[in-house]
């Protein structure tokens, strides 16, 4: 007999705990619906790059113009380079909406990464460097940081095999190596970086935001941006003119494709 | 509270936490709260999608489910159908093994753990946990009323 009260007593309880639940529920996802969005710097497009150079993949004149400044052993370079990116070209590069173009920030507290940066720009020697530079990213636990440092202090024996697994000539690009022609253009790239102001890696310029690495941790959210870029283009130029990251090259080798 | 209740509540916040992977996943929301940045690594891999959709939708479907059969057992004549126990059973030990192979691709293929699915890993073993609780006792009231 005792026991209806002490079941309209659960009752309360139950509804008094879905209702909890359902307010914090929707609280929670009406916060993350409408808090600000992501902070990004505004940054004026037409800066002339001086005599940097971006390795470009892509449609010189797409729409959209992306620069990545990315450090070869930066595990954060890696994780999109390897996670993100492999969508970014097959959905936005390859169907003609982005021009992507990698410049070099080396950071000087990665030992490797120079050597790495040198690596693919030899690499870029034999149109190989966005093969090189997937390359270096897929194996950067072979080369690259470890919780306590590197895992080698010999980068070049590691990146000697790359280069034979997609298929340069060895003997050319090790040539390369040694006498450093292209020093000149990553520190000029990893200038450029600074001149922008980036602290970090990898750091995106896409259209007219600058979005460092926590700003861009996936596909959906790098389209997000290239989609706003692609509007502003659409609706200042009619479609006609491109949005501008990166200034017209200024002569030097050719870029990659 | 009966088990079901316990269910029901558990399954309701279950809804709001696939809701927010699928909210990410959609790109409706830019990013995830992931102390160790690891979330965007799951849910941008190509296992966050299954036959078009995204996973953590079908776990929005999957909660849904199991709140609504736990909230129609938990009042009037159904609180005492055993066709309920059994469906909590059933979809909660599904969700067990889908779980269960989603953490192993997360640690063996993509090295990346996402923390918001490991709390709905722990979820789903929780609610079949209690669901399997559920259909004991039932089991054992029609033996000693049998």
């Amino acid at each position: 007999m005792a026991k209806a009260p002490v079941r309209k007593q659960n009752n309360r309880t139950f509804i008094g705990l879905l209702v909890l639940v359902g307010v914090v529920g929707v609280g929670a996802l009406g916060y993350v619906l409408t808090r600000p969005g992501e902070k990004a710097l505004t940054v004026d497009p037409s800066i002339p790059a001086g005599t940097a150079e971006g390795y470009l993949l892509g449609r010189p004149d797409a729409p959209v113009q992306v620069m990545e400044f990315g450090d070869f052993e930066c595990p954060g370079c890696g994780n999109f380079a390897n996670v993100t990116e492999p969508d970014v070209r097959a959905r936005l590069v390859n169907t003609g909406i982005v021009a992507f173009r990698f410049f070099d920030f080396p950071l000087s507290a990665h030992r490797n990464s120079w050597t790495a940066h040198v690596a693919a720009s030899c690499a870029a020697d034999q149109g190989k460097f966005w093969e090189m530079h997937d390359r270096i990213y897929a194996g950067q636990n072979e080369w690259g940081l470890t919780g306590s440092g590197e895992v080698t202090t010999n980068p070049i024996k590691v990146f000697r095999k790359y280069a034979t697994e997609i298929g340069l000539d060895v003997k050319k690009w090790e040539d390369c190596l040694a006498a450093k022609p292209h020093e000149a253009r990553i520190k000029a790239n990893a200038a450029e970086g600074m001149r922008r102001q980036i602290n970090g890696t990898p750091t995106f310029i896409i259209g007219n935001k600058m979005l460092p690495s926590d700003h861009v941790t996936g596909y959906d959210e790098f389209k997000r941006y290239v989609d706003e870029a692609l509007a502003a283009a659409t609706k200042s130029d009619s479609g006609k003119k491109a949005t501008r990251t990166a200034p017209p090259r200024k002569g030097g080798a050719p870029e990659e494709k | 509270m009966t088990r079901r209740n316990i269910i029901a509540v558990l399954s309701l916040a279950g809804v709001f936490l696939a809701t927010y992977l699928s909210l990410y996943k959609l790109g409706i929301i830019g990013s995830l709260a992931c102390g160790t940045g690891q979330c965007e690594v799951v849910q941008t891999s190509q296992w966050a999608t299954l036959v078009g959709a995204p996973v953590a939708l079908w776990g929005v479907g999957f909660y849904l489910a199991m709140f609504a059969a736990s909230v129609a057992g938990s009042f009037g004549h159904l609180t005492e159908s055993r066709a309920i126990s059994v469906a909590l059973v059933v979809m909660s030990g599904w969700g067990v093994l889908f779980s269960g192979w989603l953490t192993y691709v997360e640690v063996v293929k993509i090295e990346a753990i996402c923390r918001w699915c490991v709390a709905s890993a722990i979820l789903v073993l929780a609610l079949f946990v209690l669901s399997i609780g559920e259909m004991k006792k039932d089991s054992r009231e029609s033996r000693v009323e049998g």
